[in-house]
């Protein structure tokens, strides 16, 4: 009885896994079949063993824009996910353990941008963006990225500390230890897992960010990855999918690998605000 | 004692202030920026210069059509993808929490789709579902149920509804992961105890896990929703919001209203009416929450 129902839940989930790997296998698939100006016909899922090429591959690391966009990506992101980390800890802990003049204000204006889509204020953010100077900059994407996740990350920051015992504060205080001690020595240690996991997270929106990037930048040698790929998209009036899908799996690698070796922070950055203990 | 107390004041200050400034100016100043813009005549090419027009942009953005139709569409998008999303979501975690073996495994792949990148995904999507595209050759060459190639985005149900599909694909390893957590919270004994009485498997899921795990799922539903009004990178990568703005949500309308027409007064009210809306929305959410709980 049990392990018929066993066997009923495995053959359902294996069913999901088909569905869930489908689109990505069939954009991997893709990317390996020769070049064909539109689509082919008939299409096929898989391309046979001996048409399978790298000629997509080759054309996009070849062209040299690649390394470009690519590192362009990784600087914008792994800066605005390092800032983010540095402030929004400080603020997740200073809301959380003092009761300072507009804590409460503070922490509501946090909650309510956490609820106002990013999308609805690209407009007024243009608008400071050309004011500042920053159009076509890569640092006219890192603030707004740093401004964008501060919320989510600091409401993180300020849920794990809560939960950190008073006690080990107060000790280091009676031991004339000053509120730098105490947020240095003892609350960055202990919740650096959560600073792991909400980096991780911001790496990603950071990563994939698409309207305000596409909004910011124009030059070819700006671009980030996202929309060098959206920009390949359009380029042409034939779409050549394979390199579209060449450009799609390789700007993928980075994210997959940063999802297999940190698997663990997925799932506690996750699941921390959406289960009460 | 006043010394000390100051200098802790100061520490704390210097610890606020970097993150303080940067919200402050980056998202606090756009926000009243927005608010302001919205009572303005003023585009794109005028930048610095504008006209106070009262709340003649709200008029237009409510009088006009299209908004309208964005409306629906972004409406009906929330109402089909925040429920489906959960249902399977929950379903997923449901079964993955009852199998011996291969836990994790399951939860390593059901969760790639939420780590795709929507530009790509909409890509794949969108080849997909194009009318010389993979599914129309299964459905007409292959099944032989359609007699024609279907053109999926060429209408405003279609191109809606390949969206809404990526939307849900997209969503479900989320939902998967926040509810596989929930599910552990629920104490063993229960299901136990229910199984003694002689209850079967879908009388102990209506009476056990879902009032267990009513706190998830109600703070999933928030959180879709912002989800499902935030839609704008699918639907701009798959339609473009074509046939003429038939597929179009609100956020892409006002993205089309302010980059495209330049009409920033116009978009900015746009975009302080849907604000407005999901905040009214999360707050009752919030409430219903705070009240089960």
């Amino acid at each position: 009885m049990r392990l018929k129902k066993h066997i009923l839940l495995y053959i359902i989930l294996l069913l999901g896994v088909i569905v869930t790997t489908l689109p990505m296998i069939y954009m991997i698939s893709t990317s390996l079949k020769p070049n064909g100006a539109l689509y082919e016909f008939p299409p096929r899922f898989f391309p046979s063993i001996s048409e399978i090429t790298l000629e997509n591959y080759r054309y996009i690391l070849n062209e040299g824009k690649f390394y470009i966009n690519f590192l362009n990506s990784m600087f914008v992101s792994t800066i605005s996910v390092t800032i983010a980390a540095i402030v929004a800890s400080a603020l997740g802990f200073c809301i959380s353990r003092f009761r300072f003049k507009g804590r409460k204000q503070l922490f509501g204006f946090i909650i309510v941008t956490m609820i106002i889509p990013g999308t609805t204020l690209i407009l007024p953010q243009y608008e400071l963006a050309v004011k500042l100077n920053v159009i076509n900059k890569l640092s006219g994407l890192i603030p707004f990225y740093v401004a964008w996740v501060i919320p989510y990350s600091t409401f993180m920051i300020k849920g794990f500390v809560d939960n950190l015992p008073h006690e080990l504060d107060e000790a280091v205080y009676i031991d004339g230890g000053s509120i730098y001690t105490v947020y240095f020595r003892i609350v960055l240690p202990l919740i650096k897992p959560s600073i792991a996991s909400i980096t991780i997270f911001n790496f990603l929106t950071a990563w994939e960010e698409y309207p305000w990037a596409n909004t910011v930048i124009n030059d070819n040698m700006k671009r980030t990855l996202p929309i060098a790929i959206s920009g390949f998209f359009g380029q042409h009036q034939f779409t050549q999918w394979g390199y579209v899908f060449a450009l799609s799996a390789l700007s993928l690698i980075p994210v997959i690998l940063v999802y297999i070796v940190f698997q663990k922070y997925f799932v506690s950055g996750l699941t921390a605000g959406s289960v009460k203990g | 004692m006043l010394t000390r107390t100051t200098s802790n004041k100061l520490r704390i200050l210097s610890l606020l202030l970097p993150g303080l400034i940067i919200f402050g100016i980056f998202t606090i100043y756009p926000i009243l920026k927005l608010f302001i813009m919205s009572f303005f005549e003023w585009d794109l090419g005028s930048m610095f210069e504008q006209s106070f027009i009262g709340l003649d942009n709200y008029k237009n953005v409510l009088m006009d059509e299209t908004f309208r139709i964005s409306f629906v569409n972004t409406i009906v998008y929330t109402l089909v993808t925040v429920p489906s999303q959960i249902i399977l979501g929950l379903l997923v975690a449901v079964y993955i929490n009852n199998i011996p073996r291969l836990k994790i495994s399951f939860r390593l792949i059901y969760y790639l789709p939420v780590i795709t990148s929507w530009v790509i995904a909409s890509l794949v999507f969108k080849y997909i579902f194009n009318t010389e595209g993979l599914l129309n050759y299964f459905l007409k060459d292959i099944l032989s149920i359609a007699e024609n190639n279907i053109r999926w985005l060429d209408s405003r149900i279609g191109g809606l509804s390949v969206a809404m599909l990526l939307g849900i694909w997209k969503g479900i390893g989320w939902n998967m992961v926040v509810f596989l957590a929930a599910l552990q919270t629920v104490p063993k004994e229960l299901y136990e105890a229910a199984e003694i009485d002689g209850a079967v498997s879908f009388t102990k899921f209506k009476n056990i896990t879902i009032p267990y795990i009513k706190g998830t799922i109600l703070f999933a539903v928030v959180m879709l929703t912002i989800g499902g009004f935030n839609v704008f990178t699918s639907i701009k990568m798959i339609t473009g919001g074509q046939p003429a703005h038939q597929t179009d949500t609100v956020l892409t309308w006002m993205y089309y209203k302010a980059f495209s027409t330049g009409e920033f007064g116009y978009s900015a009210a746009l975009s302080f009416i849907i604000a407005l809306v999901l905040a009214i929305l999360a707050i009752i959410q919030f409430k219903v929450l705070k009240r089960d709980s």
